[in-house]
């Protein structure tokens, strides 16, 4: 078992022009080994995200029978792997009113939510926790890093829409209600915190242990002082100091998480078996992280942090803003309108078939990440099996801010929960149900309805 | 304990003295008991009068006019008034209110087909009321809740307390700010956070073995040898690190803790200076640090607080104070002050905020307020049509920015009028940025300069190019946004969004359009009534800056070919026919423009969104600015010394910053 099939010790990280060592890449255990279970890979949840809706009928199939066989432009890019994709038509989005002027504030804040913001208060951020986090608070203790949150733009938009909090333009995860998650726009950045890469060879990888070792008792005792602090201030301070004791015990757990690696590396060199992955699944894939400033080199790379961190089994759960709702243009289409302005296209062909082109990119960068997926072997099939990976947008049709029928796609077959491969043109419910339903396939529980919700989409569901 | 002369986080020689300045006599600032007892009879006096007008004119109204949709039952649109007429100076209702005004006033409420309409009189008293609801507000200086460093804070606090470069702060996330102040902390944030100490503590401190940083001889001294003598010294230097880390005197639990730190190295085996490393480590992610907080000396002053209020004590004002206007943690001069405890007295602390103003660091106020109110934090990362506007490059976007930073600066500085916001006759110019004002002829090479301006049309931020190319559009300008940003930004109008369905404006084909002038577009708002009620004012300021292309060139002609039509009359009947003329009626409004300012600049200091009661002490510190030739060091002084400022409202139980 100790051969070549095995995951390289050192995996080159191009782009930065330096190998970059990842040291407890060797070894990974899906499944707890003394049961002896049979070896399943975990179910990993993805979302991405494209603002302002699409051309509505050039994005929904035609009908269910010709949906694999002829589909529409926006999908184009999906054809080779649409037998593994599901298309759910009639989920509307949270209606809005009175927020009725905030269009564009809350087609994020609500996708994975399901939730109106507080209208009551709203220069504060109370939402809901969005679904994402709510997998990953259930599946996140198993992996170093409990979710990832990616982006291509500063989420710093400021825009005043209806007396909203800023956050809500630019945020679609949510920990707690009060707490927008911060997403990273960096692709070096994503590297470095993936995999804490340290241009060292195992002299230096073995100090670092240490020294990890050492941080988390350091920061054993620092939580103690903040607990202390806490009760000394204020109802209001300390619900802001409770954040902080959150995100400390999130980097001591990941510290944990990274070191139990490191041992089961140990172990595994030694020749014992501590996981149930099999030998067979691909390498991780490599990162090349592109000089240019073409936005669809930005958004792959990120695609392969996304795909290389499931790969990995480094998180279950990611969220990745593949654009927020103002400013981004596209000239690599050869227009240089901005994707907010054009779809405001009151039916000018010219407009049309420009939004089309923005629709059908973001797609297609989709469509880059799942096949991707697709090509990697992982047990007795693909990584993408074993994903449930949702493209959409929070907003039907940017021209008249829509909300009845948002667009989404979901890729993979989530472990065999999902039946794909289908089009099903009229279901009838809503975001939350829909979001429910993913991560019930996901095999999170939930103790109260996400959003909205009133159902799960059985529908969907592999019986 | 000077700042240390490695990286240099400030670009600009020293070249002001610091002034020294008597405290301005402000009309809010702190008194002492009896001018209190005044203020707080003054403020009742104005409620009950306030209550008074509300029962007699405004309730009526709202049966009368509004109530058959909006009251009761009904809530056409989601729009009620039933709550809020119960409790009219709800914080929550401020907005419906606001809102209603703005209804009111432009005529869209009640609905064309209402019978029942009020006259022009009983809508101007009603948006007047609604404007003084604050009035309505007990005095009240609001919850100061622990504040999280922000990036650039955290970055220049790193600089002052152990002379990295702020840069290393730079991958952090941006934050959001605003009125609505985001200062949560994430996981991935305190990773982060985790990520730069280690890398700040590589940088300021030798690797193991080495000789000692001149950083580290400073904080750490010599080893003194001995386990014993080691330990005595670690608490010693643990008091001091946190005194200056936390911003105020450590409690002694505090530093227990941190020499907890040091025996949990030194128990392991590392050396004296690694257990110190670690100690200093576990100082930069406490949350003493990242977050600003209170000193336990204030805790037993809790207790005694009468109404449930309390001064800030003397190292909170300190920081924030010295995070206001500049970004990073107090010096010496303001540590020492606190700990004299003298610098809340009033005198004391207005000629603190005049040295820190005479100060270059105190170009942090443009970086963290200036740039966002006139919109600059924008102008790097906004797109332009490169076939268009090729030189729009990152060195003229630079020199936009340099512009109204150094004027910003110049203004605060100098002590200037505010008014020379609009009407300045002087700006900052460099090679780059000369061509736009046909200037490349007397400014040359790379340097920023001040440039004398003769064209009246320019001059002030209204026709400045950062300005103009932030509210346009990629390859064209936008009359709508430029008049939006006016009244909004100068004038501090609420402009209401555009209603839901707006019927469509441009369902013309583009060749139809082709040959009209943007300002021949624009204008097609207002064969719309519903559109007309806003754009008549909105439109006609941008029309008046239409001589300015989308990067703020001049202009005779537009791309249509048209000729450039710059007159236009604004409510109230004044015209206008060039920038000129429309500067000189936008600065004639100057206790608007003023009293706008001082909104703003109150809630950045106060990191929150201003309520009634805040309103109100804005009223009064723009009347004293206005009454001193509207200076703005007047202002600032005005604002640090004011009630909200210097003290904080304790939260009652399960109140909480986001209770609903």
């Amino acid at each position: 078992m100790r051969n070549n099939l095995r995951i390289s010790r050192r995996t080159c990280l191009r782009g930065l022009g330096v190998a970059l060592a990842l040291p407890w890449m060797e070894s990974k255990a899906w499944a707890d080994p003394s049961k002896g279970a049979a070896y399943k890979p975990p179910v990993r949840l993805g979302f991405m995200y494209m603002p302002h809706g699409v051309i509505m009928e050039r994005f929904w199939p035609a009908d269910p029978a010709s949906y694999l066989s002829s589909p529409p432009p926006i999908l184009e890019p999906l054809r080779p792997v649409l037998d593994q994709c599901l298309l759910v038509k009639g989920i509307s989005g949270v209606p809005i009113a009175p927020l009725n002027g905030a269009p564009h504030a809350l087609e994020l804040s609500t996708w994975l939510t399901a939730t109106l913001p507080d209208t009551e208060r709203r220069d504060v951020v109370n939402i809901a926790i969005s679904a994402d986090q709510v997998a990953a608070n259930y599946v996140g203790g198993f992996t170093p890093l409990p979710s990832l949150e990616l982006a291509t733009m500063p989420q710093t938009h400021m825009e005043h829409q209806e007396g909203l909090n800023e956050a809500y333009y630019s945020h679609c995860s949510f920990r707690g209600p009060t707490q927008p998650m911060p997403a990273e726009i960096n692709p070096r950045v994503v590297l470095k915190r993936l995999f804490q890469c340290r241009e060292a060879g195992p002299a230096g990888a073995k100090t670092a242990t240490a020294s990890d070792a050492l941080d988390r008792s350091m920061l054993d005792l620092v939580l103690g002082g903040a607990r202390d602090l806490r009760g000394t201030l204020g109802a209001a301070d300390q619900h802001k100091l409770d954040e902080y004791l959150d995100s400390v015990r999130s980097v001591e757990r990941r510290i944990a998480a990274i070191q139990q690696r490191q041992i089961d590396a140990a172990k595994a060199k030694a020749g014992v078996r501590t996981g149930s992955r099999a030998f067979h699944d691909s390498a991780p894939i490599e990162i090349r992280i592109p000089e240019g400033d073409k936005r669809s080199e930005y958004m792959q790379v990120m695609c392969d942090l996304n795909v290389l961190a499931f790969q990995t089994d480094l998180t279950r759960v990611s969220t990745y803003i593949g654009s927020t709702p103002n400013g981004v243009s596209y000239p690599e289409l050869g227009f240089a309108d901005e994707h907010h302005s054009v779809t405001h296209h009151n039916y000018d062909p010219v407009k049309l078939d420009k939004v089309t082109k923005i629709n059908a990119f973001n797609v297609a960068q989709f469509a880059y990440m799942v096949k991707r997926m697709a090509s990697l072997k992982e047990g007795d099939g693909t990584l993408l099996d074993n994903c449930i990976m949702m493209w959409g947008s929070g907003l039907e049709d940017g021209n008249k801010h829509a909300r009845e029928h948002l667009p989404f796609v979901i890729a993979g077959k989530g472990g065999g929960t999902l039946k794909t491969g289908r089009f099903l043109p009229d279901v009838k419910a809503n975001q939350g149900d829909l979001l429910g339903t993913l991560l019930t396939c996901a095999g999170v529980p939930q103790d109260r309805p996400i959003g909205n919700a009133t159902r799960p989409l059985t529908e969907m569901i592999a019986m | 304990m000077g700042r240390d002369p490695l990286p240099k986080r400030v670009p600009i020689s020293r070249l002001l003295v610091p002034l020294i300045c008597a405290a301005a006599l402000c009309s809010s600032v702190a008194r002492g008991a009896e001018g209190d007892a005044n203020d707080d009879a003054q403020w009742a006096r104005t409620r009950a009068e306030a209550m008074k007008a509300y029962k007699s004119q405004v309730a009526p109204f709202v049966s009368t006019y509004c109530g058959r949709c909006h009251a009761g039952n009904h809530r056409k649109g989601g729009v009620s008034f039933q709550t809020a007429l119960k409790n009219p100076a709800g914080a929550s209702f401020k907005l419906v209110w606001e809102r209603a005004a703005g209804q009111i006033k432009t005529h869209n409420m009640p609905p064309d087909d209402e019978d029942d309409q009020p006259s022009d009189s009983e809508r101007a008293a009603v948006v007047e009321w609604i404007a003084g609801i604050k009035r309505l507000s007990p005095k009240d200086p609001g919850l100061f809740v622990i504040r999280r460093l922000s990036k650039v804070e955290y970055g220049n606090t790193l600089h002052d307390l152990l002379g990295v470069d702020p840069q290393v702060a730079r991958d952090l996330p941006d934050d959001v700010f605003g009125a609505g102040y985001t200062n949560t902390l994430s996981p991935m944030l305190m990773e982060q956070y985790l990520a730069v100490a280690n890398e700040v503590l590589d940088r300021a401190l030798a690797p193991p073995g080495a000789p000692p940083t001149a950083v580290q001889q400073r904080l750490f001294g010599d080893d003194p040898g001995t386990e014993a003598d080691r330990k005595v010294a670690a608490q010693k230097i643990a008091e001091s690190l946190a005194r200056r880390a936390y911003r105020r005197p450590p409690s002694e639990a505090e530093v227990d803790l941190l020499v907890r730190v040091f025996d949990l190295a030194a128990g392991q085996g590392k050396t004296y200076p690694e257990a110190l490393r670690l100690m200093l480590k576990a100082i930069l992610v406490s949350p003493q640090f990242l977050f600003i907080t209170p000193g336990p000396s204030d805790q037993a002053e809790e207790a005694h607080a009468a109404g449930n209020v309390v001064p800030l004590d003397d190292y909170q004002l300190a920081s924030r104070l010295s995070y206001l206007l500049w970004a990073t943690m107090p010096d010496a001069e303001l540590s020492a002050l606190a700990d004299a405890g003298k610098l809340h007295e009033p005198d004391v602390l207005a000629g603190q905020a005049r040295r820190m103003m005479a100060d270059p660091r105190s170009q942090e106020l443009f970086e963290g307020f200036g740039a966002q109110w006139l919109g600059l934090d924008k102008l790097v990362g906004k797109a332009f049509d490169p076939g268009k506007f090729p030189q729009m490059n990152r060195d003229l976007r630079a020199a936009m920015y340099d512009e109204a930073r150094l004027f910003f600066d110049s203004i605060l500085r100098e002590n200037r009028s505010l008014t020379t916001f609009i009407d300045g006759d002087y700006t900052f110019l460099n090679g780059t940025l000369a061509p736009i004002y046909g200037m490349e002829g007397t400014v040359s090479g790379p340097a920023m300069r001040r440039v004398k301006l003769s064209d009246a049309n320019r001059g002030g931020i209204l026709t400045m190019p950062g300005v103009l190319a932030t509210s346009s559009f990629p390859n064209r300008t936008s009359p709508v946004n430029r008049g939006v940003w006016v009244l909004e930004q100068i004038l501090g109008e609420h402009i209401p969004p555009p209603p839901p369905n707006v019927p469509a404006l441009d369902k013309q084909s583009e060749q139809s359009v082709a040959t009209l002038t943007v300002r021949q577009r624009t204008e097609m708002h207002r064969a719309n009534p519903v559109c007309a009620n806003c754009h008549k004012v909105l439109d006609p300021i941008g029309f008046g800056l239409e001589n300015f292309d989308a990067i703020g060139r001049w202009r005779d002609h537009d791309d249509s070919g048209g000729a450039i039509d710059a007159t236009g009359e604004l409510p109230g009947g004044k015209r206008f026919g060039t920038p000129r003329e429309l500067k000189r009626i936008i600065a004639a409004h100057s206790d608007e423009f003023c009293r706008n300012l001082t909104g703003k600049l109150l809630a950045y200091a106060l990191c929150r969104q201003l309520e009634g009661y805040d309103e109100v002490v804005a009223d009064r510190l723009a009347d004293a600015t206005a009454g001193d030739g509207y200076r703005m060091q007047t202002l600032v002084v005005g604002v640090v010394t004011s009630y909200p400022f210097t003290h904080r409202r304790l939260a009652s139980r399960g109140e909480t910053a986001h209770a609903k």
